[in-house]
């Protein structure tokens, strides 16, 4: 439907300065503890040989990916992938912190708030979104690098900054793309090193899907059958008028 | 063993009629209580079992609890009460009834013997048509077969209990990989009970010969001739029991009628006082 919001966000890297403001704006918001964070400011180290050197700055967060490997992987539901914005949320009422999704998440984007025992990481401040305001990242960057908007609406800052930009990039390999919503412009990621890993599956998850979940089935269709069996018998054979 | 051999008319319709008790209301009540437990979680544990990766569960079923509950973290917090009530309940009456029902029920109705592991050896070949000739061993208040079930239930209440509480405190648990193997777990455990328990319902409720298991969930008692056709060992136990009790009664009796001095009348004491 394309009236729908499709959120996502436009990074305009050759505006990024590293002054990391957005990470100070983001723990001040959503009250994100020491040692961790939502978002991140990459950096592509010295390119190219002197006396053509270029650095450039690549922010992150969540990708709010269109097929999120975090969300194929939770549970019970509490990580989804909001259908009316897009965006990929985590229900942290509902969250055990199992961490199975920061294992698979190919861009680290999450982490397991070790206070609470859930999992964290960036929503796009709904608060904020709610009272029409940006990302508290998007409102204090002073560059303007980082851009936020509804990818359906072309009036949009994000879908302005797409179709002036004439060109953008997504972190993704051949391997990995699982349709992350982060597009950068104006400068070039293949450089960068940023690639996104393969999502990563813990050991118990694999034990249950391919070990536990057929055992299971397999001892319950055994003990239906034979019960079915049983009692087929039993009604071929009719009730008895008088039993002992 | 005597329960194979021909029973005369008039013992039959005296063993029809004449009840044994078989459950006392403690265990009565706290396997309704499992019940009602089971009924409130298993529906609500798969609808929240939602990852398309394990993908069991039909989204409908998913979509429909949610909606009943008012969403995931609901739905999950109505779950852990339930589950932490069963848990709660469950230690309470072990503790509680330690000495008087839970050590004498695991000494005399649990454990495994010598018949028992016979009777698990000819059982199932039977089940499968085979060995029709060999005899089944005689077997007590429980047979082998529900003494084997009784085993995985209680194994799979403590797993799942424990399980259970990982993931229920799982703010207090500092290790990720512990929530993340508790998940599996928990699920096994209650995929073996649930393969188990269909049998367990099909045997108590709806096959024929153990009619009187099912009802005696509700009285605790079932006929003699049930217990002797099914139960030998343990009936004919009770039947040992109730003799030693009749002799008792007679003893006690032939005491009284020879101290006391009117017993030696020709008449019984009440007509003579006519």
């Amino acid at each position: 439907m394309l009236n729908q919001i499709h959120y996502g966000f436009v990074i305009d890297v050759s505006r990024c300065i590293d002054c990391r403001a957005c990470l100070v704006a983001c723990r001040a918001e959503n009250q994100v503890p020491l040692g961790h964070s939502r978002i991140w400011v990459r950096d592509s180290g010295l390119q190219g040989s002197f006396p053509d050197l270029s650095r450039t700055f690549i922010p992150t967060n969540c990708m709010h990916c269109d097929e999120p490997p975090c969300v194929e992987v939770c549970t019970s539901g509490a990580t989804y992938k909001d259908p009316a914005t897009g965006l990929v949320l985590v229900d942290q009422e509902a969250c055990i912190g199992c961490g199975l999704c920061v294992e698979a998440c190919p861009y680290e984007a999450r982490y397991l708030d070790p206070q609470r025992g859930v999992v964290d990481k960036c929503n796009a401040c709904p608060a904020r979104l709610e009272r029409g305001d940006t990302p508290a990242c998007v409102a204090t960057c002073l560059g303007g690098a980082r851009l936020f908007g509804d990818l359906n609406d072309p009036e949009s800052d994000v879908s302005k900054a797409l179709a002036k930009s004439g060109g953008s990039q997504r972190l993704v390999t051949a391997e990995t793309d699982p349709g992350p919503n982060i597009f950068y412009i104006n400068g070039d990621l293949q450089q960068a090193g940023l690639a996104p890993r393969l999502p990563r599956y813990t050991a118990s998850e694999s034990v249950w899907r391919k070990a536990a979940v057929p055992f299971v089935l397999a001892a319950i269709t055994l003990s239906f059958l034979g019960q079915a069996a049983a009692f087929t018998r039993q009604l071929l054979a009719g009730e008895k008028e008088f039993d002992e | 063993m005597s329960h194979d051999d021909y029973v005369p008319l008039a013992e039959r319709r005296r063993l029809r009629t004449k009840t044994i008790k078989k459950h006392n209301l403690a265990n009565i009540l706290t396997h309704w209580f499992n019940v009602a437990m089971w009924a409130l979680l298993l529906p609500t544990g798969l609808a929240i079992l939602s990852s398309p990766r394990i993908g069991l569960v039909p989204e409908i079923w998913q979509t429909l609890m949610r909606n009943l509950f008012g969403g995931t973290a609901n739905l999950i917090r109505f779950h852990y009460s339930v589950g932490l009530l069963w848990m709660i309940v469950l230690t309470f009456n072990i503790l509680l009834g330690f000495r008087k029902y839970f050590l004498p029920f695991s000494r005399e109705r649990m454990l495994l013997d010598r018949d028992d592991v016979e009777w698990l050896k000819v059982k199932p070949l039977q089940m499968l048509g085979l060995a029709r000739g060999r005899p089944l061993p005689p077997q007590d208040v429980y047979n082998a077969g529900q003494k084997l079930y009784m085993y995985a239930v209680i194994g799979g209440t403590f797993v799942i209990g424990l399980t259970g509480l990982i993931m229920t405190f799982h703010a207090y648990i500092p290790w990720p990989s512990l929530i993340q193997w508790a998940l599996p777990a928990h699920f096994t455990a209650v995929g073996l009970v649930v393969a188990g328990l269909i049998i367990h319902i099909y045997m108590g409720a709806v096959f024929p010969e153990e009619k009187e298991a099912f009802f005696s969930m509700f009285t605790g008692t079932v006929s003699a001739w049930y217990a002797r056709q099914h139960h030998a060992k343990w009936y004919w136990r009770k039947a040992l029991e109730e003799a030693e009790w009749e002799e008792r009664v007679l003893a006690e009796g032939r005491l009284s009628h020879t101290t006391r001095p009117e017993a030696e009348s020709p008449l019984p004491s009440d007509a003579r006082m006519t």
